[in-house]
């Protein structure tokens, strides 16, 4: 776990969407990823802005793609999460599952 | 056809504060987004770029900031970063110097920061972004528009039953299609019956915004084909009446004295015309007459459409209707159906006044900005032996704007941390206002993120703004001249006053349109008031009152108000009792009517009146004179000839000079099958839609004779003092008959009328108090401007008094340099005002927005405070000691 920090919840989001697109997702798909599994609508400048926290600390790495003329020439940007961002992964889901643990609404208010 | 473009300015700001490192791929996600939406709906689709671009400044900026944070905290030797705070430090100690000068401006940069953070809090919350949908671009509301009824687009009880149908069965651009009526429904809880807000559905409106319930879930398709007694709450309610207890879900909540299971919790902050309470229609749209318009209409624009062609489609459903329909119902011809964004729907009463005030408030602030460069150019005056040292020794002019410009950029920053308590304020401020005419903006209207950023925006902007100017004259300043006099010189001085005076004029052409959008609105409000009502509307309380039909059928309901009446009459101090289905000035209810024998073709619409159903003594209790025949009297009763009463408006529209009384008419058009109604008299005619439009027909039927359908009714008492004093009386006599049935909507006669006239009151206050604010500006920054031109010219007016020149011809002299730009600002001013009073004209009531008194007096206000703001220095350089004068050098 980097800097003995434990993942925010909007950066397991973008990680996890990254994870699920397998390597191969970029901003407009992991924004889709986050859309329609998360039912949460976020922008562009918010998925980048965590992205790049991502990177800084080694949790995911980036490579260029291709130019498209549909995006102005520009190129995309395709994400794949490192081994250090699946640690921390695992690590945020173990804590949220501890805490889980032994907790029961079932029968309401004690 | 060209390909669609996003929005250039959107598209700019969102390129330009992305993050540099990943510019390219953010705009190129952005630009092929668009693409893809723009083949749906071109419109939307810059809409969504617009939305992106605003709402992904914050995280960027987040980001680069926190990167800049980290790069000086660990590398400290970076140059930049020292000088900045090194300037930093050298502002703080400045304004500290002079605390007054700087106190005023930071004073007026929070008050005007303060007021567009408030407003730009209103726009976000009601207009930007007041839903929070999945997908709000594609939630839209269906609306109608007869012409044959006069009736212009409209969303709210505007829809039939069958024409809902139409619309869900042969829309294929709109999905999960759902539609709703409004009600008032009795929850039981602790304490006394509560009457909420409720809504009726055909179809489950989460799975239409596709969104889940806050717990359990929504109405399942079973749930509402059967009508099951299963309900929903909204948030607030089930926090408010039931602590959010979790446990309820699946339980039984009663309802009109009935169990209902309670399925689910509405989700938080999803506000539909303040719905309590969820439930499922009784019975199937087919149920009902084709003409029955009380229903809302929502629906989904399906994945692959656009409102464009959900738009396209409903035209061809409406063209197919008329076809089949028209014969029966006329007003199906040339009847229309539009879509419409929900955001759009539920801002339609805000958007005007909201975005007049957003505009003022952008006049202001450059007025401010205006004001506070004029204040720190004649300051700079002052500084330029500072800077003339500086430079002499050694600092470059890059870098003494920098110093300047850190400076005026550290004003802007501290007027907007003011201005940010100030929005806070000036939020909860207009929460409360607009509390008080039942409008709950709690949690819509917030000082958010957004809003915190917008400002931050705003007060680094401004800074650079009023700082620029200032800081380019200041830093070319001419050394040697400037060390040789004493730092009066006089090389920069022309070109600095030349750029005073335009600040001045620029000043005086902000104030004049302020002013003059003030003055139209404040012309517009007295008239208002001064409306005739048609009715006396002091000291009447009123309340509503729904009784449950299951309770009372049949005569029950006209026995319960016919006693409750006079048991409210016989309380001290009550001169009146009556009850009625409405009253002025909010009529709401409106029937087609058939005038037997009317003048033909007495208009092209179809006949429809405000139909108004009223107990005995109803015209006396609201003052509403009797003009010809009676009213109701003993004569008419359940079973006895149908008598109807109609207001003046009805008579001169449907039977002009000739004499209505003993003259028929009916419900529906000519051919409808219902019982005729002999007019019994005319009554004078209400302001019955509101102050500001003109009164409608209106007809009245007495509640004994329409019976027990109408449930509904507003009692209306006439008192000879303080309406709300009698509140606790009335109440108890409505619990002394019967201890279950609330009252609700208790307000006076006199506070319905206040509140249809709230919104102009708060526009019309909001932008009078920055008119005032900005005249008070723009005459400060005159006075200044004249107070420095003539302390820098006291040795020419010294001499000129030496050789003869006597005071008056002195002070002339001043004040008409002085007004020179007053004059050539409020022109310019003027054009502007009527430039923009086309936005303004929907507010205004009986005026024009070219009003020529209006803007008259506004010009004769700006050179009248502009002449006084001159002739104060100007008096003073007048009787200036000629001797004095020329030692000053």
């Amino acid at each position: 776990m980097g800097r003995g920090s434990i993942l925010g919840e909007f950066e397991q989001l973008v990680l996890l969407a990254v994870a699920r697109l397998g390597g191969d997702g970029y901003g407009v798909t992991i924004r889709k990823e986050i859309a329609s599994r998360a039912r949460r609508d976020v922008t562009i400048g918010a998925v980048y802005a965590t992205l790049s926290r991502l990177e800084e600390k080694g949790y995911a790495s980036s490579w260029e793609g291709e130019a498209e003329p549909r995006r102005g020439g520009r190129a995309r940007r395709h994400y794949r999460v490192e081994p250090e961002g699946v640690r921390a992964l695992h690590a945020a889901r173990g804590m949220v599952d501890r805490m889980w643990d032994g907790v029961d609404f079932g029968s309401g208010p004690a | 056809m060209s390909a669609p473009r996003p929005p250039l300015i959107a598209t700019r700001i969102f390129a330009w504060t992305a993050d540099p490192e990943r510019r390219d791929a953010q705009l190129g996600d952005l630009l092929e987004e668009f693409a893809e939406r723009a083949e749906r709906d071109p419109a939307a689709a810059r809409r969504w770029v617009r939305r992106q671009a605003l709402a992904s400044v914050a995280p960027n900026i987040a980001l680069r900031l926190g990167r800049t944070y980290r790069a000086y905290t660990t590398e400290r030797e970076d140059g930049t970063m020292r000088t900045l705070l090194g300037d930093l430090r050298l502002a703080l100690r400045g304004f500290r110097r002079d605390g007054a000068f700087h106190g005023v401006i930071v004073l007026t940069l929070g008050l005007g920061i303060g007021a567009i953070a408030t407003i730009f809090s209103v726009v976000h919350g009601l207009v930007l972004d007041p839903f929070p949908f999945p997908e709000p671009d594609r939630i839209v509301g269906v609306g109608t528009a007869y012409p044959r009824l006069g009736s212009e687009l409209g969303f709210f009880e505007n829809l039939s039953p069958a024409e809902y149908l139409d619309i869900r069965d042969n829309a294929s651009t709109l999905e999960d299609v759902v539609a709703w009526d409004m009600g008032n429904r009795q929850l039981d809880t602790e304490g006394p019956p509560q009457n909420v807000f409720s809504a009726f559905w055909w179809g489950d409106v989460l799975t239409t915004l596709q969104m889940d319930a806050h717990l359990g879930r929504g109405f399942s398709p079973d749930e509402i084909r059967s009508g099951a007694n299963v309900v929903m709450l909204a948030h607030d309610v089930w926090v408010a009446r039931f602590g959010a207890d979790s446990t309820m879900i699946g339980e039984a909540v009663s309802v009109n004295g009935n169990p209902y299971t309670l399925v689910g919790i509405f989700p938080e902050g999803v506000d539909i015309y303040g719905t309590d309470l969820w439930m499922t229609m009784p019975v199937g749209p087919e149920q009902y007459a084709r003409n029955r318009r009380q229903f809302q209409v929502m629906g989904r624009v399906a994945s692959a459409s656009s409102v464009a062609s959900v738009n396209t489609e409903l035209e061809g459903i409406a063209a197919r209707v008329e076809q089949a329909w028209s014969a029966e119902y006329e007003e199906y011809e040339g009847w229309s159906m539009q879509a419409m964004t929900w955001s759009d729907v539920s801002s339609q009463v805000f958007r005007t006044g909201v975005f007049v005030l957003l505009g003022a408030v952008t006049f202001v602030l450059l007025l401010v900005c205006a004001n506070t460069a004029n204040l720190l150019l004649a300051r700079a005056q002052g500084r330029r032996r500072e800077m003339a040292v500086r430079t002499a020794l050694g600092a470059g002019r890059g870098r003494l704007v920098r110093q300047l410009l850190t400076e005026s950029v550290a004003l802007g920053a501290l007027g907007g941390a003011l201005g940010v308590g100030l929005a806070y304020l000036g939020v909860e401020g207009i929460g409360r206002f607009v509390s008080t005419i039942g409008i709950n903006v709690a949690g819509t209207v917030q000082v958010n993120g957004s809003v915190l950023l917008f400002t931050a925006a705003v007060a680094v902007g401004a800074g650079v703004l009023f700082g620029l100017a200032p800081a380019l004259q200041a830093s070319a300043a001419d050394i040697a001249g400037t060390l040789q006099s004493e730092g009066r010189g006089a090389t920069a001085t022309g070109s600095r006053q030349k750029l005073q005076r335009t600040l001045v004029g620029v000043e005086v052409m902000l104030a004049f349109v302020l002013l003059a959008g003030g003055g139209l609105l404040l012309n517009s409000f007295i008239r208002v008031n001064r409306v005739e009502a048609g009715f006396e509307p002091e000291r009447v309380l009123t309340m509503r009152l729904t009784l449950p039909r299951e309770k009372y059928q049949g005569a029950a309901g006209p026995a319960f108000f016919r006693e409750l009446t006079d048991r409210v009459e016989r309380i001290p101090g009550v001169v009146n009792a009556a009850a009625g289905s409405q009253f002025p000035p909010v009529g709401f209810s409106f029937r087609q009517i058939f005038f037997d024998g009317a003048e033909a073709d007495a208009e092209a619409t179809l006949p429809t009146t405000l139909t108004t159903v009223v107990t005995r003594g109803y015209f006396e209790a609201l003052g509403i004179p009797l003009l010809r025949g009676r009213t109701f009297d003993e004569r008419d009763e359940a079973g006895t000839p149908l008598a109807a009463v109609i207001n003046d408006e009805a008579a001169r529209r449907y039977f002009g000079t000739a004499d209505p009384v003993g003259r028929r008419l009916k419900l529906g058009d000519a051919d409808a099958d219902t019982p005729w109604w002999e007019i019994a008299g005319v009554v004078g005619s209400t302001k019955n839609l509101g102050l500001d439009r003109d009164p409608f027909p209106e007809i009245f039927a007495l509640h004994d004779q329409v019976g027990g359908d109408q449930n509904q009714l507003f009692l209306v008492v006439r008192t000879d003092g303080d309406p709300q004093a009698f509140v606790p009386a009335v109440r108890d006599a409505v619990l002394e008959m019967d201890a279950d049935q609330p009252v609700y909507a208790i307000r006076t006669v006199e506070e319905s009328y206040r509140q249809g006239i709230a919104p102009m009151r708060a526009t019309t206050l909001f932008l009078g108090i920055f008119a005032g604010f900005a005249l008070v500006l723009a005459a400060v920054g005159i006075f200044s401007v004249v107070s420095f031109t003539v302390s820098e010219r006291t040795q020419e007016i010294g001499l000129r008094v030496a050789l003869g020149a006597d005071q008056s011809r002195v002070r002339r002299l001043v004040v008409r340099q002085a007004l020179l730009p007053v004059v050539i600002g409020a022109g310019v001013g003027l054009a502007a005002a009527i430039g923009v009073s086309g936005g303004l004209e929907r507010l205004l009531f009986d005026v024009t927005g070219t009003d020529p008194l209006t803007l008259g007096s506004v010009a004769v206000l700006l050179v009248a405070v502009a002449t006084l703001a001159s002739w104060v220095p100007a008096f003073r350089a007048s009787r200036m000691d000629p001797v004095e004068a020329l030692r000053a050098e």
